[in-house]
């Protein structure tokens, strides 16, 4: 039996997709089966993310109206064998599936994978609802902005109205060398509001916007500071304890080992 | 084949778009079949659905889908999902000007976009079925035979 969890952030651009796609490989390249399901239905984009765009012919729409049977819709990486996406559909909205259906449809999934990664849409209607029906375990993703922890400090309320009582925080999008001089919220900061376990702290990269646009998850990335960062999430996710990464640890000889493709 | 009203679906409800009486009637002459003629370019979240043929004055972006019991004609990019022949009809073809759709399908035969870049097209392209495969090719006035007119 599987787990599912839920990626979840209240605001949008935060990194709630690019978080699924890299935890869901990350936890793939650890030998785990692993199904990634969208369910911002009418605003999909982990196909996109997940380089699976061309080959999305049922969606979760079609499973969970009975037009299509699940194993049909589900698509195979094309990097990982145990590694599936169900895509969410464009052409509908939040409303063509209910929060009944979506508790339905993971436990189908938990049943045949270790780990259901569900990520969510933006906001705290209709969408996250069905999102967190069947999760058991939460993940909210945050960015070091005012406006952003605000959101998630609504999340992890509705969260735990919803019994999802220990989610985990994600802070994606940190630039250490901003938080030293004072003009970014740090990490202490956050937890201190949130009062939430911390998963893990992704760093500000280049790679990311690279490795999105070109349909390659991060975490693949050996070189990408914010692919480390989501390997030791993923790791930390199956239980094993990982110490954060030093993100100021970006001096000559990390730039040396990185040549050498040792970063 | 029975021709029921255009269904268009959008995020901001458009309605269906007027049909062009003219070249449903040119079809009617040839072999009875009904024509669309939308004009204006399908957004992501978008899909037009027919059971005659479909022409787009405009492009077909990634996210929407065209599906049509006959041929498909975009008169711009087609870089969203056609699905051409939905009812099963092996003859059908999708032409465009710039054929760079994410999927194709025509009949039940299916193809998708080569995965990372490639190059995109320079001219009109036509797909049909042949020999029980897509295939794509360069479209030029001497196509027209194509059309099974």
């Amino acid at each position: 039996m599987g787990e599912v969890i839920v990626v979840t952030s209240g605001k949008g651009g935060v990194g709630k997709t690019t978080t699924t796609a890299n935890i869901g490989t990350g936890l793939a390249v650890m030998g785990h089966k692993v199904v990634l399901v969208d369910t911002d239905i009418g605003l999909r984009n982990l196909d996109v993310v997940m380089g699976l765009e061309n080959r999305i012919v049922y969606d979760i729409v079609d499973v969970v109206t009975g037009g299509c049977r699940l194993k049909q819709a589900l698509i195979k990486d094309k990097r990982f064998e145990d590694l599936f996406l169900l895509p969410a559909a464009q052409t509908k909205d939040k409303t063509a599936v209910s929060e009944e259906q979506m508790k339905d449809l993971t436990e189908k999934l938990k049943e045949e994978f270790d780990y259901v990664i569900v990520d969510c849409p933006a906001g705290i209607e209709q969408g996250f609802k069905n999102a967190i029906a069947g999760a058991e375990r939460a993940i909210v993703v945050t960015t070091p902005e005012v406006a952003a922890v605000r959101d998630a400090d609504r999340i992890v309320g509705l969260l735990e109205a919803a019994l999802l009582t220990d989610p985990k925080l994600i802070i994606n999008r940190i630039r250490p060398s901003m938080v030293k001089k004072g003009d970014m919220m740090d990490i202490q900061d956050m937890i201190e509001i949130l009062a939430i376990d911390l998963l893990g702290v992704v760093p500000e990269d280049e790679a990311i916007v690279i490795s999105t646009n070109k349909g390659e998850p991060a975490v693949l990335d050996k070189q990408s500071r914010a692919g480390e960062a989501y390997r030791n999430i993923a790791k930390r996710i199956t239980g094993e304890h990982v110490p954060l990464l030093n993100l100021e640890a970006d001096g000559f000889f990390r730039r040396l080992r990185r040549l050498f493709g040792a970063g | 084949m029975k021709v029921t009203p255009v269904e268009v679906h959008g995020p901001e409800g458009e309605g269906p778009p007027k049909e062009e009486s003219k070249s449903s009637v040119m079809w009617e002459e040839i072999d009875g079949e009904n024509t669309i003629l939308l004009q204006r370019t399908l957004r992501s979240g978008q899909s037009i659905r027919y059971p005659g043929h479909v022409v787009i004055m405009g492009d077909v972006n990634p996210g929407a889908e065209v599906i049509a019991g006959g041929n498909i004609i975009v008169m711009g990019s087609l870089r969203g999902v056609a699905h051409a022949g939905a009812g099963g009809y092996e003859g059908a073809l999708v032409a465009a000007f710039r054929l760079n759709p994410s999927q194709l399908r025509i009949a039940n035969h299916f193809t998708r976009a080569p995965d990372g870049n490639y190059p995109e097209p320079q001219q009109p392209e036509i797909a049909r079925v042949s020999g029980g495969t897509l295939i794509i090719e360069n479209f030029h006035s001497g196509s027209s035979k194509l059309f099974n007119l």
